[in-house]
């Protein structure tokens, strides 16, 4: 097989899915945020950012910490070090690809 | 991706502090130019950093303020990675060497405005310099609101408008134009801030 095929087949497929992919790119960039904030910047629904975020906790990705802010239930998210691997990882192996 | 940075300012608080900070030069050149004619060195940093340090502590006070009532509760709360290590030490690299240059533009600009009389070359270099901070400003930080283009085309008009009508040398042309700058950018913070409060509604309770 081809460099550059194997390359895309090699590409880490739970950040590879858009959704994932842009929690993971937003992540990656803040030391820490919550809920709030990723559902508004990548305007999914909460249902379907729940279930992006629990998928990437199961991998070890994302590190979730119930907490609050006042008297105001927060959702803390960040991105553990093995995530933060993964998608340098990821970001090579895309170069590679294209 | 730099969108988190612009995220920073949505609410425009970078703005307001930048304004704020201009008003407190401001304050802190006319209160220099009042202390009497031999007093000591000492004296002319003891009012700057009088005035400075509440000042910039007053802005922080007041941006944690508008983050914790206004921005957190309706677009979320992100916090950025603290500058350490190498970046911090590459920045302070950065800073110095914008500094130095800024600084020897500035000192080459005074020594050929002694020479040619005509064309106050100093003022200039700060007018261009100060409007040219600005749109890269709103060019990094502010696309969102392509209303900041006028706010910098405003700005612009305004410096050209006190150079050609404040007399004297770069010092005392340097503080009605830190309080312009700073007013128009505490205004155009303080609209940022309106706008999104008007726009953006905090989520219902059972948001999470």
């Amino acid at each position: 097989m081809n460099e550059q095929l194997r390359a895309i087949s090699e590409l880490n497929r739970v950040i590879h899915e858009p959704g994932r992919l842009m929690i993971v790119a937003l992540l990656g960039v803040v030391k820490e945020c919550d809920f709030l904030y990723l559902l508004h910047e990548t305007e999914m629904n909460k249902g379907n950012l729940s279930s992006h975020l629990a998928r990437l906790e199961e991998a070890g990705y994302v590190e979730i910490e119930k907490t609050y802010r006042g008297k105001v239930p927060q959702t803390l998210l960040r991105l553990t070090r093995t995530g933060r691997a993964a998608f340098d990882q990821y970001r090579k192996g895309l170069k590679a690809a294209l | 991706m730099n969108r988190p940075k612009r995220y920073d300012n949505i609410d425009g608080t970078g703005e307001m502090f930048m304004g704020l900070m201009m008003l407190g030069f401001t304050l802190a050149s006319y209160l220099e130019a009042s202390l009497p004619v031999n007093s000591s060195r000492w004296m002319h940093l003891v009012v700057i950093y009088g005035v400075m340090i509440p000042v910039l502590g007053f802005g922080f006070w007041v941006r944690r303020v508008i983050k914790n009532h206004f921005t957190w509760p309706r677009t979320g709360y992100a916090a950025y990675p603290r500058v350490g290590g190498k970046s911090w030490w590459i920045g302070i690299v950065v800073a110095l060497v914008i500094s130095a240059v800024v600084a020897a533009g500035f000192a080459w600009l005074r020594l050929f405005a002694r020479r040619h009389d005509a064309i106050n070359l100093p003022r200039m270099g700060m007018l261009v310099a100060l409007a040219a901070v600005y749109a890269v400003w709103v060019f990094r930080m502010g696309r969102e609101h392509p209303w900041k283009w006028l706010v910098v085309i405003f700005m612009a008009l305004g410096l050209v408008a006190i150079a050609l009508i404040v007399p004297g040398d770069v010092d005392a042309w340097f503080r009605p134009v830190a309080l312009f700058v700073g007013l128009v950018w505490l205004a155009s913070g303080g609209a940022t801030l309106y706008s999104y409060i008007r726009h953006t509604q905090p989520p219902a309770p059972e948001a999470e």
